[in-house]
């Protein structure tokens, strides 16, 4: 790893090509606190490479891949039909590159005494036939729900793997353009049920076991928590593995790329056999 | 009678005029000295070695002789500590089970507090995150930290509602290696971090470290003024054109009207319209760049403006007294040469107000350069790249670090600066404005 970022470095450095020393990520919040600090670690070793980083929602960086206005697309979720069709029909060839692994936890307020829920619960306050705590064991208190905005990844792979294809949300719930801002409804609401990437979720929010799993690092891996899912980064056919795409997403089975992750409170996927 | 019922109504006018402003003073007072006290903490605070240190190591500035001294020192104040947990960690094994299991989690709760407080343990390997290779560097936040350590936050669900609770770490510990780490946090926090009051001028031009964690906001503050400045280069040469061409060439007819409406509808198109418009067609349709790019946002955002430039210059010009124009005109000069030189220069301080302000609204704007030049991280953009390259801008920074972070709490002391400084360059703006208008005005006068 370490030599073929040397290589990368050197490459960038006596770089003719434009497009050699400059890469370009859209896409995912979930995913970007990984990218960003990739990018910021990348930049250090590599001083004449840019990274840019935007974090606008998985949604828009399937778009971006699409309309070719970025080289790499952070998704907290797989492509979609529609989105693979778009791009077909246009000529990118995605490649799906799994950089870390994640797991949703649904958090609740601190003061909410309701230690855990099975999914069935969630389900069914996520679709409207539960409205209050006191129906699953809290204090009398209405429940609001909070849900990221249709164009996250998190909004599709929770409703994916807790809610099945065809539920609705409850027409009541709110919905809140990034992980961060879920936390933050949810600190501040006191009937508030919400959820996030695992790398967002920290004391200020209580997180509530599923089927009497706590999300964390070991259940992730072990697979006993429920809602888990992996992070990608997309990229246009396969990245030759000493470009900077190539070696930029390779660093996430990197030593150190892989303690990045796990600082960051992610789960880093295997290192390179 | 009649008399003192207008007497009255007048002076009830007046009142309401009064209590108008009075108002408008109390809110901009309520909503900006928060920002600004709150903003001065990103320039001015206490700091701790931690914040020497790391001034030193990412940055190479301060003493580097005085900062290992002091460092030396603070470490033997640290001794104790972590000879502690070395001790507690040897003594756990042989604890009964039941205590162990008892004390194990509140144990690693202590031990990952220490690091987050002073760093990682002396002979342990570096973290790979710059966030975590330095304890806590603002004095406030280390406060906080010492009391996590402390004290349990947890939730009292006993009786009728829940109750918050602060639970003494110490007791649980007592009789054990570890209890001589709490009186020594409680009471010698100030040696083991040693906080000093705390100059940073340099947060205004500094890039920032590790998502914010550390250094200052250089590349956004030099993005917003990219941004600013190149949607003002488009701008206010197609305003002052199209608002001569208004004032003074059109004839009135349903063609003016037409355009007329044309440009308040523009002005009252919501900014997020503008940004997918810029997005769709700068980027996804003409190319203007491979992606984002400064050149694409600026643009996006002299859309934006385009109207009030024009609709400024139009008075301007409209003010601009007839019988400058017609004694232009008598003298024999065509309407080109009026125009250019006696129109233009008359009307410069109302024109030039308006470019001003529409200056500060073009700084401030988030939603026109989320999807057409800003991103969350990025270098410097030198003058040569930004026909392609994107960049950092205040005010979307500032949202994405208050909602988008994934460590939102950590970091309120940046979005503050942010904010103070983002409301500092437009209100330095809209003063320009002034003094420019007020100095024009004098040497036309001349």
């Amino acid at each position: 790893m370490r030599v073929s970022l040397f290589v990368a470095g050197l490459v960038a450095g006596c770089a003719v090509a434009q497009a050699q020393d400059k890469l370009v990520l859209d896409g995912s919040t979930t995913v970007g606190p990984i990218a960003k600090a990739f990018a910021e670690s990348y930049m250090r070793q590599n001083p004449g490479v840019n990274i840019t980083v935007s974090e606008s929602g998985s949604g828009n960086g399937a778009k971006a891949l699409l309309n070719g206005t970025c080289g790499i697309a952070n998704l907290s979720r797989d492509l979609k039909g529609t989105e693979r069709k778009a791009m077909e029909e246009k000529g990118v060839k995605p490649v799906a590159h799994v950089v870390a692994y994640d797991a949703l936890p649904v958090i609740v307020h601190p003061s909410n005494r309701v230690k855990g829920l099975t999914i069935e619960q969630i389900r069914n306050i996520f679709t409207g036939a539960i409205r209050n705590w006191k129906e699953v064991g809290g204090e009398d208190r209405a429940i609001v729900v909070i849900s990221r905005d249709t164009n996250s990844g998190t909004f599709e792979t929770f409703k994916e793997l807790v809610l099945g294809k065809e539920a609705k949300i409850v027409e009541s719930a709110e919905y809140t353009g990034s992980n961060g801002g879920i936390r933050q409804r949810v600190q501040m609401t006191k009937g508030a049920i919400g959820y996030a990437g695992l790398g967002f979720v920290d004391r200020s929010v209580k997180s509530l076991e599923i089927n009497g799993v706590a999300p964390s690092v070991e259940t992730v891996l072990d697979k006993t928590y429920p809602i888990s899912r992996e992070l990608f980064m997309f990229t246009n056919g396969e990245p030759a593995p000493e470009s900077l795409a190539g070696t930029f997403i390779g660093m996430s089975r990197s030593e150190k790329g892989r303690e990045i992750i796990g600082e960051i409170g992610f789960v880093p996927v295997p290192p390179k056999q | 009678m009649r008399m003192l019922t207008r007497k009255i109504l007048d002076r009830a006018f007046t009142a309401g005029g009064y209590l108008a402003v009075a108002l408008m003073t109390l809110f901009l007072l309520w909503v900006l000295v928060p920002i600004f006290v709150k903003g001065a903490g990103a320039y001015v605070f206490v700091g701790t070695v931690e914040y020497r240190r790391m001034m030193l190591g990412e940055f190479g500035r301060g003493n580097e002789q005085r900062v290992a001294a002091e460092w030396a020192e603070v470490q033997r104040a640290r001794e104790p500590v972590y000879e502690a947990i070395a001790a507690f960690e040897r003594e756990l094994p042989a604890l009964p089970v039941a205590r162990r299991k008892e004390l194990k989690p509140a144990f690693q709760a202590v031990r990952e507090g220490v690091a987050v407080l002073l760093g990682p343990a002396p002979g342990k390997p570096l973290p790979a995150l710059t966030r975590m290779i330095y304890g806590q560097t603002r004095w406030r936040q280390a406060q906080d930290k010492a009391a996590n350590i402390l004290f349990e936050e947890t939730w009292d669900y006993s009786g009728n509602g829940s109750q918050k609770v602060h639970v003494p770490r110490q007791p649980l510990f007592e009789g054990t290696a570890l209890a001589p780490v709490f009186p020594l946090l409680r009471k010698e926090l100030r040696s083991l971090l040693r906080p000093r009051l705390t100059f940073y001028p340099r947060f205004l031009t500094d890039p920032s470290i590790d998502a914010h964690f550390f250094g200052g906001i250089g590349p956004e503050v030099l993005g917003t003024v990219y941004l600013a400045l190149g949607a003002m280069l488009i701008a206010v040469p197609l305003g002052i054109v199209a608002a001569v061409y208004f004032q003074e060439y059109a004839r009135e007819g349903p063609v003016l009207t037409f355009l007329r409406s044309c440009v308040n509808t523009l002005a009252g198109v919501p900014s997020v319209v503008f940004g997918l418009f810029g997005l769709a067609f700068f980027i996804n349709t003409l190319h203007v760049s491979p992606g984002k790019s400064v050149l694409a946002g600026a643009l996006t955002l002299a859309l934006l403006v385009l109207p009030t430039v024009i609709r400024s210059s139009e008075e301007a010009i409209a003010a601009v007294p007839r019988a400058y124009k017609e004694g232009a005109l008598a003298l024999g000069a065509g309407q080109w040469r009026t125009v250019l030189t006696v129109i233009l220069p008359a009307a410069l301080p109302g024109i030039l107000t308006g470019i001003v302000i529409s200056m500060g609204r073009a700084a401030g704007e988030t939603a026109p350069v989320v999807f057409t030049a800003a991103v969350s991280v990025g270098k410097w953009v030198t003058p040569s790249e930004v026909l392609s390259q994107p960049t950092p801008a205040l005010s979307w920074n500032l949202y994405n670090l208050c909602t988008e972070h994934e460590a939102v709490e950590e970091i309120r002391h940046v979005q503050y600066g942010m904010a103070a400084t983002l409301v500092l360059i437009v209100l330095a703006l809209n003063l320009a404005a002034i003094l420019i208008r007020a100095r024009v005005a004098k040497r036309l006068k001349v």
